[in-house]
């Protein structure tokens, strides 16, 4: 193969351009199986030996080989992982960088440049924080400075001036790209990849067995967060973020009812929309709040109880849950109405009545006797939910995420021995106790308490944050909450999780920096954590979720209603802006700049007279035009002689006394220029206007 | 209409700085000013013209000076002058000379013909043959002539003062391009204005104020102006103008060609002299401004011929519309 010289590539560009490989690739690398990332280090070093002549380029068999290798691979992955994002990932990942050792000419480091800019927004697919935002641009920096090194002189190749360069040419591309992030129509797209399809939805699910939340007690992840537009938010023990309603129970788990459990299909659920208002007495102003969830890959999303959606696509259950109109795959912002003070359901409708009073036929026989000598030994319903919750307070019960497990009869093994669980347990535990005493109850789970974001005034929820607690059907009140892990651990609902839990070596034992939270750096790695999630937070409410109808919003304050001809003014308008620059680039208006500074300084003293109608003429000598000025005005003639000998003396004697000249000249000029506005302003004012 | 009345250009004197050389060369032009009245700029372009050791073509209508400012010049110059009034009938031979059998020696004798001279003056080039302007304007290029198969060289210095009536007008063999860019200026004498016309009338016949011009400079002083001439500096942003004009000149429309290499070192070799006489060691633009017309206007025509004098409309285009800062 015949390479012309200067086509090769230069090293000091190839260093930029593996830099901006192994930067590319990086993120992808903990998301990659282990021996992808094996190749791409192998086809880096690889490519750095060839530069140095110590290893040549593959051979052609070795470059079928590989061909082969990266089908039969793709082919796995698809099965292993299906046709979705991570198999269409890593293939290209692995195509990537076998370009990199096949990279002969200028030509090929182009298409790798191209390739990495493509790659750096997969990451993106995956994730969409800030971080990852910083350091896709930090990766497009060094894709842009390898550009430049690739086209530098191999005379100009200092790595901080390339770096200089890059930085000022994505400085100049950053101004356009906010205003096409602003104004370029968000057009839904024509076809979807399916995202992570092999993710685990997490969060709180619809059934609960033992130790489901305490699971999610280990996990310090965000699950969503709320900022409540006018009043303030409810105090920290009132902040239960109802999600779903569990009514059936098989003696292990609680689980919602199939038969209400059509969410997937949610216009069924619109027909409920109907009937809300005789089923729900509602009093006082409603709290309004915007939530922004986190990807749970589950319909359902939560809110404080009662919440009426807002929004379109958001419905409601029977049970008062609400859903969202397919699966939350990701980040999700939706705004709710609240009533604090409410009742729900006063007539229990007889099928409800059965549902929620129904337990198993067999099995806890000791639980099932201790409710009925206790509603035997009281009054009214309410009396028996205080006696029931009393006996959980005075009791030697313990709330911890590590409880011992139980066998058989569940209900009957923790009442009565183990006596030591998570809200769960008691949750469980207090719904089964209600139901054997033939009073309507359920589970509800959902989060329980928030954090408090000074910096932006909103409340972070955290998978810790998982609780399920119990509704209880009294006559007359309807369905009324109760929450019997409050009188075993009254902090872990007043305080939090954080406060009832820190000395349990399970809490948050996944999380990174849990002890960040609590250790011993204390209140400034807390409130940098905080800022840090504020940060977070106004990135995703204005960057992440601006879609189209924040869009129009942005257009609705900016120029009043959206019309379709105020869009196409301003479409043209920003179309004549880009042509007129280019027009201005063409004709050179930044043309000057390439002038020495004396001749600039001259032209400008030319274009002062020109103001007094002195201008200089085409093809006009200095001498000429010194005489002609002072032909014209003699009291600028002492003036033009000094600019004109400065201006003859540096551009046409070539002496070295003229040399030795050359600052006090520029300096003789820029006097001279300053003298001559102030006397041409004098001039002027004192001119007799006509 | 035929002459272009130079003296209402600006004439470049303004720029003068005193030294020696400049009051020298305004002694000569003022001598010779007294021969050729109120030609002063023609005087000292024909001067730089010969100090800058090119030949001068002069253009005009019979009994505009041309003779008497050839003559004015050898004396000033005190240079060994011969006169050849080129007719239709004249031969190479009457120029260069010829061998003569001597009949008392026995042997061919060369008798060498006008051009052995420092000065010639060929008066009327354009009325002999093509054959005879050929035989004189190869003199001029190698400033050596071949007789009889012996080349002999051509005194030192060597100048050719040729004038030539306007090539409309009948009985005229045109100078071909070629030959024209030997010349290193055309000059045109243009009438003279009412005040020298005055004093002309008022005076004697031309022939007795020719020979009252007086010797000013000797052969050495002039060849020593050759030698400054050339030391003389020209800036890059000078040159950068020169070249913008001889760009300007090329690949246009309106030029039927542009202009040779040997054209733009012509340019050069003027502006520097031009600087030299004003006591300058620098070329400025205003030097290639005063000398352009007279080095350019005949190296160039004009695609469309409207009238014969339109590389003059050229030349001045050049000097409008090319500025000297880009």
């Amino acid at each position: 193969m015949i390479i012309e010289h200067n086509s090769q590539i230069p090293r000091h560009a190839l260093y930029w351009i593996l830099a901006a490989v192994i930067l590319v690739i990086l993120p992808q690398m903990m998301r990659m199986p282990l021996w992808i990332s094996f190749i791409a280090i192998l086809c880096v070093t690889w490519r750095f030996c060839i530069s140095w002549g110590w290893v040549s380029y593959p051979s052609r068999l070795t470059r079928n080989v590989v061909v082969v290798f990266t089908l039969i691979v793709s082919a796995s992955q698809i099965r292993a992982l299906g046709i979705g994002l991570d198999s269409a990932a890593s293939l290209l990942a692995l195509g990537f960088v076998f370009k990199l050792i096949e990279m002969h000419q200028k030509r090929d480091i182009y298409v790798m440049l191209s390739l990495c800019f493509i790659m750096s927004m997969v990451a993106f697919l995956y994730d969409q924080s800030v971080l990852s935002t910083l350091y896709v641009s930090t990766v497009l920096l060094v894709a842009v400075g390898a550009l430049v090194a690739v086209n530098r002189s191999p005379f100009e190749q200092r790595a901080a001036s390339t770096a200089k360069l890059a930085v000022l040419i994505a400085a100049q591309a950053l101004p356009l790209a906010v205003i096409l992030f602003a104004v370029f129509p968000r057009i839904a797209p024509l076809w979807a990849v399916p995202l992570q399809n092999n993710v685990s939805s997490t969060g709180v699910s619809d059934e609960m067995s033992p130790g489901d939340i305490a699971q999610l007690g280990r996990s310090g992840d965000l699950a969503f967060r709320v900022q409540f537009s006018s009043h303030l938010p409810p105090l920290h023990e009132n902040l239960y973020w109802r999600g779903l309603v569990l009514d059936d129970f098989d003696g292990t788990t609680w689980s919602r009812t199939r038969a209400s459990s059509s969410y997937g299909s949610a216009t069924q659920l619109q027909n409920f929309q109907y009937n809300w208002e005789n089923r729900v007495l509602a009093e006082g102003e409603p709290l309004q709040y915007n939530v922004i969830m986190e990807a749970t890959q589950q319909p359902w999303i939560f809110g404080l109880h009662l919440a009426q959606p807002i929004e379109n696509n958001l419905y409601q259950s029977r049970n008062f849950e609400i859903f969202n109109n397919g699966i939350i795959t990701q980040r999700i912002s939706y705004d709710l109405l609240s009533f604090q003070t409410n009742k729900t359901d006063l007539f229990l409708l007889d099928s409800q009545r059965s549902r929620n009073t129904s337990l198993p036929d067999t099995g806890n026989p000791e639980s099932r006797e201790f409710a009925r000598q206790l509603r035997a030994s009281v009054d009214s319903d309410l009396d028996y939910v205080y006696q029931v919750l009393a006996h959980f307070q005075q009791n030697p019960f313990f709330y911890t995420l590590n409880p011992r497990t139980l066998d058989q009869d569940r209900v009957d093994n923790f009442l009565f021995s183990t006596r030591e669980g998570f809200c769960e347990h008691y949750a469980s535990s207090f719904a089964f106790l209600m139901r054997a005493a033939g009073i309507p109850s359920r589970v509800v789970v959902g989060y329980q308490g928030a954090e408090y974001n000074p910096f932006e005034d909103y409340l972070m929820v955290y998978q810790y944050n998982a609780h399920a607690w119990n509704e209880v059907w009294l006559e007359g009140e309807g369905w009324v909450r109760f929450d019997p892990t409050a009188a075993v651990s009254p902090e872990r609902i007043r305080l939090g999780p954080e406060a009832a839990l820190r000395d349990d070596p399970a809490f948050m034992e996944e999380a990174l920096f849990s002890s960040m939270r609590f250790g011993g750096f204390g209140g400034v790695m807390n409130s940098l954590r905080l800022r840090f999630d504020a940060i977070e937070y106004e990135w995703n409410r204005r960057v992440v979720n601006y879609d189209q109808d924040t869009q129009f919003e942005l257009f609705e304050q900016l120029f009043g209603e959206v019309t379709e001809q105020k869009v196409i003014s301003l479409l043209v308008f920003l179309g004549g802006l880009a042509i007129v620059i280019i027009a201005l680039l063409i004709v050179g208006v930044g043309g000057s700049s390439r002038r020495n500074p004396l001749e600039s300084l001259y032209l400008r003293i030319a274009e002062e007279l020109d103001k007094a109608g002195l201008g200089r003429l085409s093809g006009e000598g200095p001498h000429n035009y010194r005489d002609r000025v002072s032909a014209q005005r003699p009291e600028l003639g002492e003036l033009m002689a000094t600019v004109t000998s400065a201006y003859v003396r540096q551009s046409y004697e070539v002496d070295a006394s003229a040399l030795a000249r050359q600052r006090q000249d520029i300096k003789q000029m820029r006097m001279a220029l300053n003298q001559l506005r102030f006397k041409l302003s004098n001039l002027s004012r004192f001119m007799p206007r006509n | 209409m035929l002459s272009l009345n130079l003296d209402t250009q600006s004439d470049g004197r303004v720029h003068v700085v005193e030294n020696s050389i400049s009051v020298q060369v305004q002694e000569v032009v003022q001598e010779i000013g007294k021969a050729l009245l109120g030609k002063e700029q023609q005087i000292r372009l024909a001067l730089c013209c010969l100090f800058s050791g090119g030949h001068l073509l002069i253009e005009d209508l019979p009994g505009m000076g041309k003779t008497t400012l050839s003559y004015a010049l050898a004396n000033a110059l005190n240079l060994k002058f011969n006169r050849i009034q080129f007719t239709s009938d004249l031969l190479p031979a009457d120029i260069l000379g010829i061998s003569v059998y001597n009949q008392s020696s026995g042997q061919f004798a060369f008798h060498p013909g006008p051009i052995f001279s420092q000065l010639v003056l060929a008066d009327e080039i354009n009325r002999t043959t093509p054959k005879t302007q050929s035989a004189l304007l190869e003199a001029m290029e190698e400033r050596q002539v071949t007789i009889e198969g012996e080349t002999r060289s051509l005194p030192e210095p060597f100048f050719v003062i040729a004038t030539q009536n306007p090539v409309t007008l009948a009985g005229t063999y045109p100078l071909p391009e070629s030959q024209l860019d030997r010349f290193l200026m055309r000059l045109r004498l243009g009438y003279p204005d009412q005040r020298a016309e005055r004093e002309l009338l008022e005076m004697n016949t031309e022939r007795d104020r020719v020979e009252a011009v007086q010797q000013c400079l000797s052969t050495s002083e002039v060849a020593e102006f050759r030698l400054k001439s050339s030391k003389v500096a020209a800036s890059d942003s000078l040159l950068d103008y020169v070249q913008r004009l001889i760009a300007f000149t090329r690949g246009k429309e309106d030029f039927h060609f542009g202009l040779s290499p040997r054209g733009s070192l012509a340019i050069m070799r003027a502006a520097k002299t031009w600087a030299l006489m004003c006591g300058r060691s620098h070329v400025v633009p205003e030097d290639v401004q005063v000398i352009l017309p007279a080095v350019v206007e005949h190296r160039l025509r004009a695609s469309t011929e409207g009238d014969g004098n339109s590389s003059a409309a050229l030349v001045q285009r050049l000097l409008n519309e090319v500025d000297i800062i880009e």
